[in-house]
């Protein structure tokens, strides 16, 4: 369970997150959706430790996010990642492994990347990557310890539509009941078909959380999203 | 510790696999053969030789410090590759003694590089192995590692450019301030006082410069090279307290 109490993010004056309540059952792939600016990003950074928040916590199974420890059993792909370019996919990948208590082994980190469909380029230099091969290296290392909780920030971005199903295919394969999954994304119809529940976000606050299906109720996920951001825009005013 | 030890070591392979160091070590390389000529002119002079081999090393080594270490961790925030390293069981701490380890050892190895050519160059010219301007490259090897850990703490919260700027500064400074201090004694008052301050707060470089009394085969007691090698720990454990001070406040 991800559990988030009453989170804020402040930026000086500048309020990103506003007082953010969200569960997140065990097991579920959960898409967390908005326009830009929303504050997804931060939400996340905030969950994986990168951030602090401002007010309000976050727990992931037992454990704070702010504890150390948590992130033994935590993956993360960040959005457009950039990598140290003059090291090889494998060197990357066994940087990633050697930060966590148990080394995975070089198998490992061969099946990853064969999962990731990059393995042929793992003695490159990851300057020579493409844009979705880097892309796939940033989900394979998020991979590296075989995380309980998975938190991607939109990982269809930059890749083709054959990069996007092979990705979606082993997110859907990932989900298990030890297994949450957590991710941004702009690309709606790829979130209405692997989500199990989703949450929107706009201008920091809650709009929606609960099953995918029960929000559509029948209509794409995408005409829903926007009546729901155009409603609450009316409501504001 | 180990987490520390694996960030060094991606820092290590990052830094000796940059095409600038390996520019600087081909110029480096370049200028102490070069000295063979200079000893050529000055009638095999040794002095010449060990006073302007050790003054490359030194340049050469200063001139890779600052390239390699300006954006250490300004690079890593602006391009975002500390999100993979922070999302994992790594503390900012962590970050930074990795961080200073790994450029430490990379400056090490061109400094050790620079130093093998130097050495045999003198042993070239007939001065056998020259362990007194091994010594003095030891010293600069500790300055530098001083240079390293200030570069961390400018880089995670300045531009490259402006910690670049700074790190002359100090290395200026660094060098000038023993005798400033000395001269400023002579008329008290207000800029004396100025002057001590500075003299406390910024590093006395001239700590590590020994390369005169090398050249001129000045003997070293063991207290001045373990007083030296100390104050050089210190600072630079300061230095990276303060980088950490820094860079846990810092919003990635």
């Amino acid at each position: 369970m991800i559990e988030i109490r009453g989170l804020k993010k402040r930026y000086g004056k500048k309020e990103v997150v506003r007082g953010l309540d969200l569960k997140v059952p065990s097991g579920t792939i959960f898409g967390f959706l908005g326009p830009n600016g929303a504050g997804k990003t931060t939400t996340m950074k905030m969950a994986v430790g990168i951030l602090n928040p401002t007010e309000g916590d976050i727990r992931i199974g037992e454990l704070a996010a702010t504890d150390q420890r948590i992130r033994e059993r935590v993956g993360f792909m960040p959005e457009a990642p950039y990598f140290y370019d003059r090291l090889t996919g494998m060197e990357f990948m066994r940087f990633c492994g050697s930060l966590f208590a148990k080394h995975p082994s070089d198998e490992h980190h061969m099946r990853l990347l064969t999962l990731a469909g990059i393995v042929h380029a793992k003695d490159r230099p990851i300057s020579t990557y493409s844009k979705g091969m880097k892309q796939r290296l940033g989900f394979a290392q998020a991979l590296v310890n075989d995380p309980d909780y998975l938190f991607l920030d939109e990982p269809l971005d930059g890749l083709d539509p054959i990069g996007r199903k092979e990705v979606k295919d082993i997110i859907r394969e990932l989900s298990t009941p030890r297994r949450t999954v957590f991710f941004n994304s702009h690309i709606l119809a790829d979130v209405e078909a692997i989500c199990d529940r989703i949450g929107i976000l706009h201008e920091g606050k809650l709009l929606y959380e609960g099953p995918v299906r029960e929000f559509c109720a029948g209509k794409p996920l995408e005409d829903r999203f926007v009546e729901t951001i155009e409603r609450h825009q009316k409501e504001k005013r | 510790m180990k987490r520390a030890c694996a960030i060094a070591l991606n820092t290590f392979r990052e830094a000796i696999r940059d095409r600038v160091l390996a520019g600087i070590l081909g110029f480096a390389t370049l200028y102490i053969l070069l000295v063979i000529f200079l000893g050529a002119l000055s009638l095999g002079d040794l002095m010449m030789i060990r006073s302007f081999g050790l003054a490359g090393v030194y340049v050469f080594g200063l001139l890779a410090t600052i390239f390699l270490s300006s954006s250490i961790l300004y690079k890593e925030i602006e391009r975002r590759t500390l999100y993979f390293v922070l999302a994992k069981p790594v503390t900012r701490g962590e970050v930074v003694v990795g961080k200073f380890l790994g450029m430490f050892a990379a400056v090490a190895l061109s400094v050790g590089i620079m130093a093998a050519i130097y050495l045999a160059v003198v042993a070239y010219e007939g001065g056998g192995m020259d362990t007194w301007g091994l010594l003095a490259i030891g010293f600069e090897l500790v300055e530098l590692g001083v240079f390293v850990a200030l570069l961390i703490c400018l880089s995670a919260v300045a531009s490259p450019m402006t910690s670049t700027v700074c790190a002359i500064l100090v290395l200026f400074t660094g060098h000038l301030l023993g005798s400033a201090l000395e001269q400023a004694k002579t008329i008290s008052g207000t800029a004396y006082m100025i002057i001590q301050a500075l003299y406390t707060v910024l590093p006395n470089l001239e700590k590590f410069n020994i390369r005169d009394l090398v050249v001129h085969q000045v003997a070293l007691t063991p207290t001045v090279v373990v007083a030296a090698v100390a104050y050089g720990g210190i600072y630079i454990a300061a230095l990276l307290y303060v980088s950490w001070l820094f860079f846990r406040r810092r919003e990635l």
